[in-house]
């Protein structure tokens, strides 16, 4: 398992897109223009409250293709123009109740002309930021990881 | 694709279970194999009834289980909760790569807007 490959309870996801970093983090950062690509295929932002500042919550709705409407939320904790975004991210249930929230970093490094994206996502450090309890965490996952391909082989 | 489709309940005492670090250093210490309660408690500055306690949320939550054979009733891990919050977060994954698609779709076009104003750098 390398470094840009996800633990199990945390989630990496890499990608090298074909912009200078400047516009892909204005893309993350002007709400109209998240509205625009924020969902899987075919989803369609009906609703969009973003206070994008350090503190500042947002609320969006994606409603799918067919019909249903899908609710999310989070806070943004830092916005460090033009290399980092960190935010909580949890789904809402029908009652709008947010569910299990998951800490996400989006990191925007220049590739070139062109931008690294890295997007991480963990499931447990939005209650403990101190980076002291990242290595533990991490190397309990990776020994978690280790142990679920052994007990598949078996 | 949408990640809160996935069932909720059984997810939701799993992760109020694993909300907590100590909790978290039990489970990987289970991975190595089944342990004392005492064994457990060792590397925690914790009194043995704290960390039954500790022992008794993730018992409920089924990610351990204790044998009720042996005297000393070790704890054994059980992987099936953490498979899958493992599922859950894949969940996640399909919908930022599909998010990704289209914010490449979205920047090709603000680019060629750039492009059209004439405000793209020159080289």
């Amino acid at each position: 398992m390398d470094a840009e490959s996800s633990t199990d309870l945390e989630l990496v996801v890499t990608r090298i897109i074909d912009a200078p970093r400047r516009l892909v983090f204005q893309a993350w950062t002007d709400p109209e223009q998240v509205a625009r690509w924020w969902g899987p295929q075919g989803f369609v932002t009906t609703y969009s409250d973003m206070n994008i500042r350090p503190g500042g919550a947002f609320r969006l709705c994606m409603r799918s293709p067919t019909g249903t409407d899908h609710w999310k939320r989070g806070t943004y904790r830092e916005i460090v123009e033009p290399e980092r975004i960190v935010f909580t991210f949890a789904w809402e249930d029908a009652d709008g109740n947010p569910g299990h929230e998951l800490l996400t970093t989006v990191t925007f490094a220049e590739h070139g002309a062109r931008t690294r994206l890295t997007l991480h996502q963990a499931a447990f450090e939005t209650a403990e930021r101190c980076d002291d309890h990242r290595g533990g965490w991490t190397s309990c996952f990776e020994r978690f990881a280790e142990y679920m391909t052994t007990a598949r082989m078996t | 694709m949408v990640p809160h489709s996935m069932p909720p309940d059984r997810l939701t005492a799993t992760f109020s279970a694993l909300a907590d670090p100590t909790r978290r250093a039990i489970l990987a210490r289970l991975v190595s194999g089944e342990a004392s309660v005492t064994a457990l408690a060792e590397p925690f500055e914790m009194s043995l009834p704290a960390i039954s306690k500790h022992l008794k949320v993730l018992e409920r939550a089924g990610l351990i289980v204790r044998s009720r054979d042996a005297q000393w009733r070790p704890c054994r891990l059980k992987a099936a909760p953490l498979k899958d919050v493992a599922d859950w977060l894949e969940h996640y994954r399909h919908f930022w790569e599909q998010s990704l698609d289209r914010l490449e779709d979205h920047l090709r076009d603000v680019q060629r807007k750039e492009k059209r104003l004439g405000r793209g750098k020159q080289h």
